[in-house]
């Protein structure tokens, strides 16, 4: 009995933890993947919202942003799903054409004028996130 | 305590009839459940099986993987079925992401509902299952189960091969699809997918995908994939329309 509750705690479960996140992960595919995006820059936006879109497969924020000339640059900003986005305090009318915003965004790798939402701030002063973690799930181990 | 001893053969039958009674009620809506350092280690799903695809079937595999591998270096995504609006089906439908699967059950069906791309599969308990042959192929295919104590046995066959794989793997019309579905606990259920495909698999491969019961009066939310912004260029990659004024 001893042998045996020795090996359940600290190796064997370590081992599953890991073998368990990874077993976890693998079957749990995200919509789409996050290569458009580079997800190690972040850009701030500030600026109005010609539309906030709360669809599938993503919610978007349609936003002009003026640059310290003031010439006026349109963005298109996508959030995780209205499921994912509700997880973290968005609704549909939590935002709305005319609102002034900043936005904290992943841009894409293409440098054309689009992004990942990463927070909000409201015009009410909250902050609200892109839904709970959005990064892809570690790639599992085959062998 | 010899009264104790004489209780004991009558307590497992007497909890065994109670079972085949009237089984637990899977009813309710279920989010993805990961488990976690944190979390209790006997509610966390086992690890998955190898997946062991026949030669021939494993030399494209693994090119297409490699060539998955080198579209994200150059921060590309290759074409796949979601990006164009296309469902999942079984048993891909069970873990999507972190949506959410409502399940809803009545003594001669269970109908399982997921949140991404609402996906709705039938679990048939008062039929027999259909041969292979006899089943016009499909997203969902033919789904029969049947109580095993506190376990609900599911058998799917009938999915199309262009329907999406578990990791990605091909698969025949010959693949068979078995559950065992349970709760570990009133907030914890299992569903443990054995897929079997004599064609394409070496061997059968075992996984599962834990959920935790939603908090508060969660409601299903609809998923109509009416704002697509990707599509597929001619190189097959996925690219994404932004509303340029």
């Amino acid at each position: 009995m001893k042998i045996l509750q020795a090996l359940r705690p600290e190796v064997c479960g370590a081992a599953l933890l890991i073998a368990g996140i990874f077993g976890a992960a693998s079957p749990a595919l995200a919509h789409h993947s996050f290569t458009m995006f580079d997800m190690t820059k972040r850009l701030t936006l500030v600026g109005t919202i010609t539309s906030f879109e709360w669809t599938n497969p993503h919610a978007y924020i349609e936003i002009d942003v003026a640059d310290e000339k003031g010439a006026v640059k349109h963005w298109s900003i996508e959030l995780g799903s209205p499921s994912i986005l509700m997880q973290s305090g968005w609704k549909f009318n939590s935002i709305k054409a005319g609102d002034k915003l900043t936005l904290i965004i992943n841009p894409m790798k293409s440098g054309q004028a689009g992004g990942f939402l990463s927070t909000a701030t409201l015009p009410d002063g909250r902050v609200l996130s892109n839904g709970p973690r959005q990064e892809p799930p570690p790639a599992p181990p085959q062998k | 305590m010899l009264w104790c001893a004489a209780l004991l053969p009558i307590v497992p039958a007497m909890l065994f009839a109670q079972s085949a009674a009237s089984p637990p009620d899977l009813t309710g809506v279920w989010g993805i459940y990961r488990g976690g350092p944190a979390s209790d280690p006997k509610f966390r799903p086992p690890a998955p099986s190898l997946l062991v695809l026949k030669p021939e079937y494993d030399k494209p595999y693994q090119a297409r993987r490699a060539e998955e591998a080198e579209a994200a270096k150059r921060g590309e995504q290759l074409a796949n079925t979601s990006a164009e609006c296309i469902p999942y089906g079984v048993p891909v439908m069970m873990s999507i992401a972190i949506y959410p699967v409502e399940f809803i059950q009545t003594p001669k069906q269970v109908t399982i509902i997921s949140e991404a791309f609402s996906e709705v599969r039938r679990v048939y308990l008062d039929k027999p299952q259909a041969k292979i042959d006899d089943v016009a192929p499909g997203y969902y295919g033919h789904s029969v189960g049947h109580w095993e104590g506190d376990t609900l046995v599911v058998d799917t066959i009938g999915i199309k091969p262009t329907v999406s794989g578990y990791r990605g793997m091909p698969h025949s019309p010959q693949m068979r699809v078995t559950e065992r579905i349970h709760m570990l606990s009133p907030e914890i259920l299992h569903d443990q997918i054995t897929i079997d495909d004599p064609v394409v698999l070496e061997k059968p491969v075992t996984y599962t995908v834990a959920f935790k019961r939603m908090a508060g009066d969660y409601e299903m939310v609809e998923f109509v994939c009416d704002n697509n912004r990707e599509y597929v260029d001619e190189k097959g990659i996925v690219r994404l329309k932004l509303h340029n004024q």
